[in-house]
């Protein structure tokens, strides 16, 4: 051919087009759907930040205190179902823990009320302290998008897991092993 | 009954369209052309199996027939008629099926279009891919979104539509409007397809596609713009584009479409560019099954996005099968297709068309790319990112500018080459007009180098536009608005309204959030809003209504509401918008009263120019409408313009293939260079 | 306007000489920043580029979910408390995973922003070569090639159809 740069010049961008199109549609069809994607926390490994603040019954709550044991910290509101179901799961795990000594659990409120968080611990049952956040300070030093949420910070006060959505007695045991082994 | 009647449509038009495809398959490979002519009747059952299909559907959404699953699972007894029959385009099943249905309606206009050359094998592998694309939809509905299930029990009544849906009558408007455009690049690019197929490039085809894709350009346009005034009078956070990933997915064509609805003149008019124009009409096509595929496969996150299904592999196996075919037929074709020619000078016409869609390319590849940005990086180190509006809103703005300044100055260049001082004295006037602009802004108030750029370039873009719709009509009466030049210019003030509209309301908005007594004001950005009281209304089944009543300055009283629909926990609220030419006061309940006659929790936005938004909208299918009648084919020159173009026609890469044929219903001039800008279509 | 008198070179580029200093002097005025940007404002400009954390893809500006509300309120003490924008911006990245808007310039983020730049900065270096080359060689030498090109592109599709158009149009 006479003008060989010519001639092969679609040939020469489609073969690129074509490589950089296989990988983006390969790119696509690996893509989880994006409701099931895992969350991560940038506080993980990091010091826990401070809870300070008044207890529904009208305490001094303080999770510095709590050093050497440790913390599940969780996140909730009355008016979120899958809070509901896990707070069973929260009563075992504070009883079989509390015995022990060796675990503790804070529940912090969430964009509620004083009267219905009552109204839920009475019901519900629950024995551990309950720290009113009026102005969800806590919550935002957490980072919490949605209820619920907890944290495990270890002995040393550092934040070792994050788990979105309620949680299991089985599962936190399990937890609490791997990071404490 | 109903389901069955639609899965029988369903089923006539998936074989019907797969007949269809045989049939112009052996009529083209077999050689035998009669075979091409027995096509009318496949049309018409693919487009008899389409109606009925979507007939049934409505007819059980009318009916209430809760034994379907689609109207068990969307429909309900209390939706008004209005929001009950557009419930069909509510959910994923069912917009399948609008969809199939106005890709049928397509299907058809082209084979009577076409009729008369149906043996022509350039026609017969166009409508050989849109029968591909029908197999395709009707297959989807045959399988994955499926709309025709039926459920066992039939429950009394249905949950309704999502309550977003079902309280503006926007919505009744704007999907159909959206589906005209998407599915309406079907046709220009099966008979790119068939271009290429056949090896055959001359601009017949291009010019009778060209009305096509100007039909569904300005669709596209209606439907983007009605969708961005939906978001505004119902969502409540007073924006109206968020590069949400959903309608960036209905930009993206509309990027690709405006750029190829410049270039096509170059190749009209120049012969040149042909390969280039194929792409641009095959990615704009390639760009709606994605958009699909991203807001029905759930991978991305969106608040428009329909629920996550089983369709999104199918979707994705699609626009893989598109995409790689386009380019191994560019690949194949592209080098024996490309047209010998060159450009005299960048400050051309032409050289302002390659500029444009050289912008056009990358706005849409920023958009692209922000979007499945945080797909591709999970990918490749699993890192979650996210790519929101500021990043949008930063990237696009140069080249949002840039375009407006193009827009200015290309209407003014001659084809083939200006000389400065020709362009010099066909832009004082429009600059002026950019001045002008620009000072009355800075005198108003307005701060800002970026939205006082875009006040300054769009009047001289509004100023360029309105010199050549005057030197038009001076000449030739009212028929100067028509054609696609002046048409064209048109459209133009449209978006130079959209896009002023777009700078002065995102720049200067005001936005407070307050609690309210009864009977107490606050100030917002020169208006005073003053709460009056708060009233609940139980009278309409459907839903509960709390309104707060709030007077905006002495003119009247608007009523933000929160509604509660009866099937759905959730509760939506539903601004009030006080809109004038000057400025919008946006009203949102955040809310409502705790007790009996206490404070209300309000967000007001004031927000300059947004009504222009729509207005600019409405004169861009005005303009469309204008630019699809043929314009005035008298000839004309200007003196100055004759002199710049003289003296180079005599070259022979001008004497072209495929030039303007005498015989050839174009409605330009062949050298006639002034007043002949940049239309559309 | 268009058939306006020819006027001596120099003096036609008067006018422009003179909107080019208006348009500065607009733009230099204009460019001060605003004197009634409220603390709101900021906040809001502070919220917009930051995710809603509860929401999919909404900013905490536009957003009424509850976490949306306490980021407007926590930027809005910061704001007052004196902190920059960025200072604010950093915090809420310490605390919520993947909440900014804008990708950060480093890392993986930073192929967001330089890919369109590279892209354009590409392309009009490959066009401006490209007018050199067209502008270089004289448009009377059409190639062999081209000739050849010419000739294909006149007989392709049907014979007798000169400009592949097809027949019956």
């Amino acid at each position: 051919m006479a003008a060989p740069g010519r001639r092969r010049l679609a040939v020469a961008v489609a073969v690129p087009v074509a490589a950089v199109l296989a990988l983006f549609v390969g790119v696509l069809a690996t893509r989880e759907p994006a409701v099931n994607r895992k969350t991560d926390s940038p506080l993980l490994d990091q010091p826990a930040p401070g809870i300070r603040g008044e207890t529904l019954d009208g305490q001094r709550f303080d999770l510095g205190d709590l050093e050497g044991r440790w913390v599940l910290v969780n996140f909730f509101a009355s008016w979120c179902v899958p809070c509901i179901q896990e707070h069973p799961e929260l009563k075992r795990f504070s009883a079989e823990h509390a015995a022990a000594g060796d675990a503790e659990v804070v529940s912090v409120v969430y964009d509620n009320d004083q009267e219905n968080t009552e109204r839920f611990f009475a019901r519900e049952g629950g024995d551990w302290p309950v720290v009113t956040d009026p102005q969800g300070r806590v919550a935002l030093d957490y980072g919490v998008a949605r209820v619920p949420e907890s944290f495990l910070v270890d002995p040393d006060g550092v934040v070792r897991v994050k788990i979105t959505g309620g949680v299991e007695q089985a599962g936190l045991d399990e937890l609490l092993a791997e990071a404490g082994g | 009954m109903n389901a069955a009647v639609g899965s029988a449509g369903v089923v006539l038009g998936f074989v019907s369209a797969a007949g269809g495809i045989v049939t112009i398959a052996l009529g083209l490979l077999g050689g035998r052309r009669g075979m091409l002519r027995q096509i009318v009747p496949f049309v018409a059952l693919v487009a008899l199996g389409a109606v009925v299909a979507v007939a049934a559907m409505e007819r059980g959404l009318i009916t209430r027939d809760f034994s379907m699953a689609y109207v068990a699972d969307h429909g309900s007894s209390k939706t008004p008629a209005l929001y009950n029959v557009a419930t069909l385009w509510s959910a994923l099943e069912g917009s399948i099926l609008l969809w199939a249905l106005v890709l049928a309606g397509y299907l058809a206009a082209v084979t009577a279009k076409f009729r008369h050359r149906l043996d022509d094998p350039l026609v017969g592998w166009a409508l050989l891919t849109m029968f591909a694309v029908c197999v395709f939809f009707f297959g989807l509905m045959l399988g994955p979104a499926n709309p025709f299930h039926t459920v066992a029990v039939a429950p009394l009544d249905g949950p309704g539509p999502n309550p977003l849906l079902q309280n503006h009558p926007l919505m009744a408007v704007h999907p159909p409007m959206l589906y005209l455009g998407y599915v309406g690049f079907t046709v220009p690019f099966a008979f790119a397809v068939a271009a290429l197929v056949t090896g055959r490039v001359g601009e017949g085809w291009l010019v009778e596609t060209r009305r096509w894709t100007l039909f569904a350009w300005a669709f596209l346009s209606a439907g983007i713009v009605l969708g961005a005034w939906w978001s505004y009078e119902v969502l409540g956070w007073g924006g109206y584009w968020a590069w949400d990933p959903v309608e960036n997915a209905s930009f993206l064509p509309w990027l690709t479409g405006t750029a190829y609805l410049h270039s096509v003149m170059v190749q009209e008019r120049r012969g040149m560019l042909r390969v280039w124009n194929l792409s641009l009409l095959c990615a704009t096509f390639a760009l709606t099954i994605l958009g699909t595929f991203l807001t029905r496969s759930g991978v991305l996150d969106s608040v428009h996005s329909f629920s996550e299904s089983a369709i999104g592999p199918l979707l994705l196996g699609f626009f893989a099968l598109v995409v790689f075919v386009t380019v191994g037929l560019i690949g194949w074709r592209g080098d024996r297709l490309r047209a010998p020619g060159r450009i005299d000078s960048p400050r051309s016409r032409e050289g302002s068309f390659l500029a444009n869609n050289l912008l056009f390319a990358a706005f849409a590849l920023v958009v692209l790319l922000g979007t499945v940005f945080p797909l591709v990086v999970e990918a490749v180190n699993g890192d979650r990112l996210t790519v929101g509006e500021p990043y949008f809103n930063r990237m696009t703005m140069p080249i949002g500018l840039a375009l407006l300044f193009l827009m200015a100055v290309a209407p003014a260049l001659p084809w083939r080459k200006a000389s400065a001082e020709t362009l010099a004295q066909r832009l004082q006037w429009p600059a002026w007009a950019g001045t002008g602009v620009l000072v009355l802004a800075v005198v108003l108030g307005a701060r800002g180098v970026a939205p006082l750029l875009a006040f300054g370039l769009g009047g001289f873009a509004a100023g360029a536009a309105v010199r050549q719709i005057v030197l038009a009509t001076r000449r030739q009466g009212w028929r100067g608005f028509m054609g696609r030049t002046n048409g064209g210019m048109i459209v133009h003030l449209g978006v130079v309204l959209i896009a002023v509209a777009f700078a002065a309301s995102s720049s200067y908005d005001h936005q407070r959030e307050a609690a309210l007594d009864p009977g107490e004001s606050v100030e917002v950005a020169g208006h005073t809003i003053t709460y009056l009281g708060f009233e609940e209304d139980t009278s309409d089944p459907a839903k509960v209504e709390r309104r707060a009543r709030v007077r905006v300055d002495d003119d009247g009283v608007y009523e933000p509401t929160l509604q509660r629909f009866p099937n759905g926990s959730q509760e939506i609220g539903t601004p009030s918008v006080r809109s004038s030419l000057v400025d919008d006061v946006y009203l949102a309940l955040l809310d409502p009263p705790a007790s009996d006659g206490g404070p209300v929790r309000l967000r007001v936005i004031v927000a300059p120019l947004v009504m222009w938004l729509w207005i600019g909208g409405g004169v861009i299918v005005f303009g469309s409408a204008l630019a699809a009648f043929p314009g005035s084919r008298r000839r004309g020159t200007e003196p100055t313009s004759a002199l710049v173009a003289a003296g180079r026609d005599t070259s022979p890469v001008a004497r072209r293939p495929g030039a303007a044929r005498p015989d050839q219903e174009r409605p330009e001039r062949p050298e006639r260079p002034e007043n002949e800008p940049i239309g559309v279509g | 306007m268009a058939d306006q008198p020819r006027t001596a070179p120099a003096a036609r580029w008067v006018p422009w000489v003179l909107m080019a200093v208006v348009v500065a002097v607009a733009l230099a005025v204009g460019s001060r920043p605003a004197d009634d940007a409220t603390e709101e404002d900021r906040v809001r400009a502070i919220a917009s580029t930051v995710k809603c954390p509860a929401c999919s893809g909404q900013s905490a500006a536009t957003s009424d979910a509850p976490s949306a509300t306490a980021i407007r309120a926590e930027i809005t003490r910061r704001v007052r408390r004196g902190e920059s924008d960025d200072e604010i911006r950093g915090y809420l990245a310490g605390r919520f995973d993947d909440i900014l808007l804008t990708p950060t310039s480093s890392g993986a983020g930073g192929v967001v922003w330089a890919l369109p730049v590279a892209a354009v900065v590409m392309a009009f270096a490959g066009l401006a070569f490209a007018f050199r080359r067209w502008q270089a060689s004289s448009p009377t030498t059409a190639s062999p090639a081209d000739r050849d090109l010419v000739a294909r592109a006149r007989t392709g599709g049907s014979p007798a159809d000169a400009h592949g158009e097809g027949d019956g149009r």
